[in-house]
């Protein structure tokens, strides 16, 4: 058994030639890889394959004596202090392999039908290989700099990823922006690595804890320090995983091919902030105000995404905000000291959320066939509608994935949130009231996106109806001809909906001709499928390939069934609850500040009523969210009882309630300004810098220069001048300073 | 053996070759080309061979000495030697000026005089790192500023005048104080001019001597390296130079101002860079903030790249100034990770100036599809620049901030502000480097120019990259392969100035 543990240092280097492999070969010898091209997805498969073989062995270790493994080798010989390499193998460890191999393989078959027509396939999966390498090595890395290492490299992958399709201004935009957001957390965790460094002079988990623990209760360093090095570290993770300030680039990430929306983006890279928070927990715990600021920083994240999902027309958009929220959910409850919770957390919504990935990935794919390859079309919830008689597979599929995202019961976010909701009842009553609010913002915006993109009739149909009056070319309503009687009746329930609409409009109007040169133009690099099939013609979406659904399916039955591993097994009998569950076995070392005695907390009563609150709290939602987009000539009967809500409300009331539903998707719509507001100080702010620096450096310091060498270029004229070579000038210059001297020489005379 | 001059002949061979280029019969440029190239592969193999054959890397001494009294009346030697610090450099500009020479082939406007220079360069830069004597130093550090004002002045952009004016009107007015200061350090004290590192390094002069020494050398060394405000003839001839010239510039002689630092002022004016280190680290962290800031605001290619290595360039002072063992092996490090990562960055911009015929990066855009390769160096290599963990940027400056943070000279609060502001240029490289990435060659443009058609990088430029690529991933995996070299005889150097401080 010891061997599993011993040659685990392999797991790493296990996925990595298939990356370096493709880059050489593509490099060196492009035709020859290129002709082989489809042959590639094996050998990634394969290898991850393996790692994943390997890591379900040490899992099963793990589950029967949740041992530690660590082994380190030297990386530099220096007298002074010398870094190491090595590998820790632990729960979290191990639990992070499993996750990242499952899903990177269902991705990696994923992606083999959906980038087959691109261009770029062959560096689609040296990238993807690439990252799942420095993934695995993130998680199994044993020091702070092996971490900062990974991350790098991880943050590199995720650049070059987003920055797939290059042609793609928006993409060339986002892709720097997510690299340099990144930058300023890797910035954070850098100095903080090199903080505790100078506190405890040692860089390895353990020995870090140990000593730092030490340090503490001596108080033999300054607490004030210790602080920012802890904020400081805890940057990095807020850059990486989206929280609060940090999170501008993760909307904006979505210009990658879908299939890399699910691993990295929802799945793995971004929980590798979770997992820095949850590998330093031992040294966190100890400053209360981190944990603090940790769970501060996590409700102010779960409530932001949650409230900025709302108004998103970009299918990707609203799934990415939901992922921020849902990881300011495991922020929370990192911060509020329950380490079971966030992990469970964690690998219920990697699953959860790469399956919904996956099948936002077969919508597109399918839409993609019909209003071509621009993202603001295939991806744009306004033209779908309907979908559920055209993919029916994975209609099922995206709606298991909703109803586990929402808390439904026996799906696999259920167990996790409602772990964590409760946690937070402990914590603190404002911080559960948020997140259970949250939770029902959280049913809404999902179902929203469910019920707009397979419910009701394409809309993309209404479209080609008025193709040619250009004027009237969106203004139809989502809702068909019968919405537009319903929006006269109740304009303030709707105003989501015709904003939504209405901005689309002015959009298009102005922007229609950019747009569609920008595709023209893109169409020559990577499309071998003609587009614009509905400009005469009428079709309709189709259900993609076995290929791609069969991912989805497999990530179905993970959504359904890995909640089990979470979920306490009562004993009735002596009221004493018995946590037989997987996941607490397995993370038996772990930290639980609520909990101090996990025995006796849990009982079933208290279960019971807790689940019931939040399930009620996520049905509320998903009863606003289908009354508000469920369509109206499928559900007519819904109508009158909606209109006389409507009807009773005073009139006052409704147009406040209009007022706050425009500010609330004004917020949503434009980001929470967030976006903007960095633009104009930052990025202008550093523009400016640059100019004047420039400016400083021209002018300035090189004008003195120059200013020397014109001066002297004077001087040597005016001396040149003067030594012409007359000798009448000579004679005259000679002749009069004599005089001068002479005039000087007789009044000092005359004086004496 | 130890008595072959084996250090006479890797200094002298190149530029004596060279001179037979003159004598070459008239049979075009591909004669010359073939001939340059092969006396510069001969004298790489040479390089290596004497290095791995006769040099101990466990001895700090100075090794494969020669010493030849050249001029009789005023105590004038022959004296050239090598150790640790300087074995780096060598090797250097052994492989990069290689390189130069196979990336200048396109040239063919008088390319015998050109390759005569580029072989000239070679043994100019050899020789102020193997030189063990201050005068023998000076004259080397002369030798070479003419070739490069040739190549300057000849085969450069369209201001290629003004630069090289510039260029050489910064470097001379620099080595007076170079030259102020080799003869002050020999006339001092005793009667005969001592001019060996060796007996130089272990006399003492009075403190107030000592520091006008020091700032003489100092301004001499920070014109080459360059420190600021002496940094603006950097950006003028990079802009204007070709760029095999530039590869040269940027590879070894940005780099021979920092040796000279180390190896003069630091080795041989210990009480004096003690006192004057906290100024090298304050000059240091500002020149990499206003450096890095500078940078985006430039619209020139080559410009953006030269303002990029005056940013790195500041890590290598502040790891001189950390007075300690982690950050001078850093400085070392950095000085050549970076030789590799300026020079290939230099050849990737001047080839695909080749291509395109764009001098300003907002006129480009959409290069990615039309060269490929060319595009996937370039991302590689920008990476490499803003420290990209794996790479040997990452590595150096690392190890630079762990230098500067266990130095034992100064307080608490002044490193963490030092450590922090070093660590906001972390977040202004990726701003100037990838925005740069992203001008050039992400996005879409039609050219409208009726034979928009690119070739590819050839296997030539391939060649030439992929060579600069693996030492700089190889460095930054395992960083052990410079460090070897150098641990000692840092350890060395600062074991004087412990003695020194600690009386």
């Amino acid at each position: 058994m010891e061997y599993t543990y011993q040659y685990s240092w392999i797991i790493p280097f296990i996925p990595l030639p298939t990356p370096m492999l493709i880059g050489v070969g593509l490099l060196l010898f492009p035709t020859a890889i290129k002709n082989l091209r489809r042959m590639w997805v094996f050998p990634s498969v394969l290898l991850l394959s393996i790692v994943m073989i390997f890591s379900a062995h040490i899992f099963i270790q793990q589950i029967n004596n949740s041992s530690i493994y660590l082994s380190v080798w030297s990386w530099t010989i220096n007298n002074d202090f010398s870094l190491e390499f090595g590998y820790l193998i632990d729960p979290l460890t191990s639990l992070m392999l499993i996750l990242i191999t499952t899903v990177g393989i269902m991705v990696l078959i994923y992606s083999d039908n959906y980038m087959s027509h691109d261009q770029g396939y062959l560096r689609f999966f040296a990238y993807m290989s690439f990252s799942n390498t420095s993934m695995l090595g993130l998680v199994t890395s044993s020091n702070l700099i092996q971490i900062y290492f990974f991350w790098e490299l991880v943050g590199m992958c995720s650049y070059l990823l987003i920055g797939f399709w290059f042609t793609r201004p928006i993409a060339a935009t986002a892709c720097q922006k997510a690299f340099v957001t990144n930058r300023v957390g890797d910035f954070g965790l850098l100095l903080g690595i090199l903080g505790f460094y100078w506190i405890t002079g040692s860089l390895e988990f353990r020995d870090l804890f140990e000593i730092f623990n030490n340090v503490v209760d001596n108080n033999e360093v300054d607490f004030l320090f210790v602080t920012l090095c802890a904020c400081l570290l805890f940057a990095g993770a807020v850059a990486k995983s989206a929280q609060f300030p940090l999170h501008v680039w993760l909307p904006d990430a979505m210009e990658g091919p879908t299939p890399i929306s699910a691993l990295i983006h929802a799945a793995t890279m971004v929980a590798a902030g979770i997992f820095l928070v949850a590998r330093l927990l031992p040294l966190f715990i100890v400053i209360p105000f981190i944990m603090n600021l940790i769970a501060f920083i996590g409700i102010i994240t779960l409530l932001l995404g949650a409230t900025l999902a709302l108004a998103q027309k970009d299918i990707k958009k609203g799934l990415a905000y939901s992922t921020m929220s849902q990881l300011g959910y495991m922020m929370l409850a990192l911060g509020m000291g329950s380490y079971r919770a966030a992990l469970f957390h964690l690998i219920t919504h990697a699953y959860s959320k790469a399956l919904l990935f996956l099948g936002s990935g077969s919508i597109i794919h399918s839409m993609e066939t019909i209003v071509g390859y621009s993202p603001d079309k295939s991806q744009n919830m306004v033209l779908m509608g309907g979908l559920r008689k055209h993919v029916p597979i994975t209609k099922t599929a995206f709606l298991l994935g909703t109803l586990s995202l929402c808390g439904i019961p026996p799906l696999a976010c259920f167990w996790s949130k409602d772990e964590i909701l409760s946690d937070s009842w402990l914590y603190s009553p404002i911080f559960a009231i948020i997140a259970c609010s949250t939770a029902g913002l959280t049913a809404f915006y999902m179902f929203r996106i469910y019920l707009l993109t397979f419910e009701g009739h394409l809309n993309l149909q209404f479209q080609t109806y008025s193709g040619k009056k250009n004027s009237s070319f969106y203004s139809i309503s989502l809702w068909g001809k019968e919405g537009q009687k319903v929006i006269k009746k109740n304009v303030t329930l709707l105003t989501l909906l015709t904003m939504n609409n209405n901005e689309r409009a002015s959009f298009f109007s102005k922007k229609t001709y950019r747009i569609d040169s920008n595709l023209r133009s893109m169409m020559r690099p990577f499309i071998t499928i003609s587009h614009f099939g509905t400009k005469n013609t009428f079709s309709y979406p189709q259900e993609s390939d076995n290929t791609m659904l069969f991912p989805m399916l497999v990530l179905v039955l993970f959504t359904l069934f890995i909640g089990f591993i979470g979920i306490p097994f009562f004993n009735q009998f002596n009221q004493e609850a018995v946590d037989l569950d997987i996941l607490s076995k397995w993370l038996n070392p772990a930290i639980n500040l609520l909990h101090p005695n996990p025995n006796t907390s849990v009982d079933l009563y208290e279960f019971i009523s807790n689940a019931t609150f939040s399930v009620s709290i996520a049905f509320f939602g998903i009863l606003i969210a289908s009354f508000l987009y469920k369509p109206v000539y499928s559900s007519l009967q819904n109508l009158n009882f909606f209109n006389s809500f409507v009807k009773s409300i005073p009139k006052k009331i409704k147009i406040l309630g209009e007022k706050l539903l425009n500010g609330i998707y004004d917020w949503s719509y434009n980001r929470g300004y967030i976006d903007v507001f960095y633009a104009i100080c930052l990025t202008k702010g550093i523009r400016g810098l640059a100019q004047l620096t420039h400016f400083f450096d021209k002018r300035i310091i090189d004008g003195i220069t120059n200013g020397v060498g014109i001066a002297s270029f004077f001087v040597g004229e005016g001396i040149k001048y003067v030594g012409g070579g007359r000798i009448s000038s000579y004679l005259l210059v000679y002749i009069s300073y004599v005089l001068i001297f002479l005039l000087i020489y007789f009044l000092f005379s005359f004086n004496l | 053996m130890n008595d072959f001059p084996w250090l006479t002949i890797v200094v002298v061979l190149p530029i004596s070759a060279g001179s037979l280029i003159f004598f070459l019969p008239h049979r075009g440029n591909k004669v010359i080309r073939w001939y340059t190239i092969c006396i510069c592969i001969i004298e790489l193999l040479l390089i290596t061979y004497t290095f791995g054959y006769h040099f101990q890397l466990d001895d700090p001494l100075i090794q494969l000495t020669e010493n030849y009294k050249w001029i009789h009346f005023f105590d004038f030697y022959w004296r050239l030697g090598i150790d640790g610090i300087s074995i780096g450099p060598i090797l250097l500009t052994g492989f990069i000026t290689t390189l130069a020479t196979l990336a200048a082939r396109p040239v063919t406007r008088d390319s015998r005089l050109f390759h005569f220079l580029m072989l000239a360069m070679y043994s100019g830069q050899i020789g102020p790192f193997s030189s063990q004597d201050l005068l023998l130093f000076f004259i080397m550090w002369e030798l070479e500023l003419i070739p490069v004002y040739l190549l300057l002045s000849i085969w450069g952009g369209k201001k290629r005048l003004y630069s090289a004016t510039k260029f050489i009107l910064y470097t001379a007015g620099a080595s007076v104080f170079l030259l102020i200061g080799v003869l002050g350090i020999g006339l001092y004290g005793s009667n005969e001019p001592t001019l060996n590192f060796e007996t130089s390094a272990n006399q003492s002069y009075p403190v107030a001597l000592e520091i006008i020494f020091y700032i003489g050398f100092f301004i001499a060394f920070a014109v080459k390296s360059p420190i600021i405000p002496l940094h603006t003839w950097l950006p003028d001839t990079h802009g204007e130079a070709h760029y095999s010239t530039c590869m040269l510039l940027a590879g070894i002689l940005l780099k021979m101002g920092a040796y000279g630092v180390v190896r003069i002022n630091m080795q041989l004016l210990p009480h004096a860079h003690s006192i004057f280190s906290p100024w090298l680290i304050i000059v240091g962290t500002i020149q990499i903030i206003y450096a890095a800031s500078t940078s985006p605001g430039q619209r020139n290619l080559k410009k953006r790249i030269a303002y990029s290595s005056v940013s790195h360039m500041g890590f290598i002072i502040i790891g001189i100034g950390s007075i300690n063992d982690t950050g001078l092996n850093g400085a070392i490090l950095q000085i050549i990770s970076h030789g590799f990562i300026g020079a290939a960055l230099f050849f990737l911009a001047g080839t695909s100036y080749d291509r395109i015929r764009l001098v300003y990066l907002e006129e480009m855009g959409g290069m990615a599809i039309a060269i490929p390769k060319i595009f996937t160096t370039f991302s590689i290599l920008s990476m490499a620049s803003l420290a990209l963990p794996g790479m040997s940027g990452f590595v150096a400056e690392l190890i630079i901030f762990f230098g500067i943070l266990t130095s034992q000279k100064y307080l608490l609060i002044t490193k963490i502000v030092i450590t922090f502001v070093m660590a906001i240029g972390m977040i202004l490289t990726p701003i100037y480097s990838l925005s740069m990435l992203r001008q050039m060659f992400y996005g879409y443009k039609l050219f409208n120019a009726p034979n928009s058609y690119f070739f590819d990088s050839g296997p030539r430029e391939l060649f030439v990259s992929l060579s600069i690529l693996l030492p700089v991933i190889a460095i930054g995996i395992y960083p052990d392969f410079v460090f070897s070299l150098s641990v000692d005889k840092v350890e060395a150097i600062l074991s004087n100035f412990f003695i020194d401080s600690f009386p």
